[in-house]
């Protein structure tokens, strides 16, 4: 059977981080079974989820994510015992921190699917893209790319008369 | 708007103690070296001071301008300080939360120390002249919200007891304004703050938390944070920052107290340090703990955000 091809205007990127153990495993299943599921979203492979350095989702906003999915193994079922609790806590903590700063966390998407959960893994990408399809682009980070040193704006009366005295 | 004057005048009666104990312990050869305050040249100022013989005791000083957090002088990352004995260092109750979490993190070995605590009522804000009267005004904005005035575990305090009244919190207030705003005005509010900042790493330098060797911002290969002062990077840096410090943060707000571009980092890390409390409990820098918040984990943590 063929699923219809939708027309949307708005394709959003999603980057998803992923231990290999259950959720790339998981994502396999969804594969091999056939299951269809968006596009938009590319998988990258970390051993554990306590590999995923926070950074990594900051690095994956400037360069263009719309949206960002971290997923690992259910807890106690970590292949190094305790790496999904580490991660839980700083995820949590991180979470909060962008929150803070203004990032919206509906683009921040947490999960724990297993080997052999494939339809979580379909499930969970599509809620994802359709959720950060609706919210548009994110262009926060974007646009911090693509803006200037803060010296480079003379936004004041003393410094524009002192760059025209140079 | 009259502000309210905060009682300092124990600060003469501290800083004789303080000469005293330093005179004491580095005559008898308890200590090889101490880290306190003297008066710097700027009326009113003050500066760090490594004395190492017993005559030089009568510098030490305690006033509203002993500002520093000393205990930055003790990592290894900086080589002020000749290694061999025990060190004797003034401390005030925030730094004495950063010597705590150094402990904690095996930077430091409480036997190797001789602490001489401080019965502090509070410090200037770096905003306002050294020999400015400390009023509630003039305060550093850590101090409204201090609960360390007597720092405990010391091995010497002086006996006075300053008199603290109840301040308006001033980071809690600021939190609290941020948290009711919208993400978007959020975002628009620290992208004005970072877009300031000029990496000098004045903030980093100063941390006694950032002593690593080789700062995960420094790396090239992979870069992870721009280095350029560059709004993109400025924020990354901000952000890593604040996760790299939470938990561990002692609270001391040299950071912001350094930033010549006067970002708000302290507001950053109380709000981390408000999360943590709330979500795990935890306080820095009350008891030396193996351990921090992050680096352990309990199985029935909350995970409501995970899918
Ligand atoms: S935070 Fe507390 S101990 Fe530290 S300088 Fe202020 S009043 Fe003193
Ligand atoms: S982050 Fe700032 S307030 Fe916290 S310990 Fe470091 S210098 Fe002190
Ligand atoms: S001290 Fe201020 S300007 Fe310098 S790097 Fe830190 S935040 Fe930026």
């Amino acid at each position: 059977m063929h699923l219809a091809q939708q027309q949307h205007t708005f394709e959003p990127k999603i980057f998803a981080f992923v231990c290999t153990w259950c959720t790339y495993a998981g994502a396999d299943l969804a594969g091999t079974s056939r299951m269809q599921y968006p596009s938009n979203v590319r998988v990258l492979k970390f051993p554990c989820t306590g590999r995923i350095d926070p950074v990594f989702i900051l690095k994956a906003f400037q360069q263009g994510a719309d949206g960002v999915l971290v997923s690992g193994c259910h807890p106690g079922d970590c292949h190094y015992i305790a790496g999904n609790f580490h991660a839980r806590r700083r995820f949590a903590v991180f979470r909060k921190l962008l929150e803070f700063v203004g990032v919206d966390l509906n683009r921040l998407q947490f999960s724990w699917v297993s080997a052999a959960e494939g339809g979580k893994w379909v499930e969970v990408v599509t809620d994802l893209t359709e959720k950060v399809r609706n919210m548009g682009p994110m262009t926060e980070f974007k646009e911090l790319a693509m803006e200037e040193q803060w010296s480079g704006a003379i936004n004041t009366p003393e410094l524009k008369e002192a760059y025209n005295a140079i | 708007m009259t502000s309210t004057l905060i009682e300092t005048s124990i600060y003469a009666a501290i800083s004789e103690s303080i000469q005293a104990e330093a005179k004491r312990i580095l005559s008898d050869g308890q200590v090889s070296t101490i880290v306190g305050y003297a008066a710097a040249r700027r009326k009113g100022s003050a500066q760090p001071i490594v004395i190492t013989d017993a005559s030089d005791a009568q510098k030490l000083i305690f006033t509203p301008a002993c500002v520093n957090n000393l205990a930055v002088y003790l990592t290894k990352a900086k080589k002020d300080i000749p290694k061999k004995g025990k060190i004797g260092i003034v401390v005030k109750g925030c730094d004495m939360k950063a010597l705590t979490g150094l402990m904690g993190e095996s930077q430091l070995k409480r036997e190797e120390l001789y602490l001489i605590g401080v019965p502090c009522a509070g410090v200037l804000a770096s905003t306002f002249a050294p020999s400015q009267e400390l009023t509630d005004e003039s305060l550093a904005p850590k101090c409204t919200e201090c609960d360390a005035h007597l720092p405990t575990g010391c091995d010497f305090v002086p006996t006075e007891t300053p008199l603290t009244p109840e301040l308006e919190k001033k980071y809690a207030v600021e939190i609290a304004r941020l948290e009711a705003l919208t993400p978007a005005e959020r975002w628009a509010y620290w992208k004005e703050q970072f877009a300031k900042c000029i990496k000098c790493y004045a903030c980093r330098q100063v941390c006694p938390f950032c002593f690593c060797e080789q700062c995960l911002c420094d790396r090239n290969k992979p870069q992870m944070v721009e280095t350029t002062p560059r709004p993109a990077g400025n924020t990354a840096w901000h952000i890593v920052r604040a996760m790299h410090l939470a938990g561990r943060c002692a609270g001391c707000a040299e950071c912001e107290r350094v930033c010549p571009m006067d970002i708000p980092l302290n507001l950053l890390n109380r709000k981390m340090a408000k999360e943590l409390k709330e979500l795990y409990d935890h306080e820095a820098g009350f008891e030396v703990t193996e351990k921090g918040p992050l680096t352990m984990f309990n199985e029935k943590d909350d995970q409501s955000f995970i899918k």
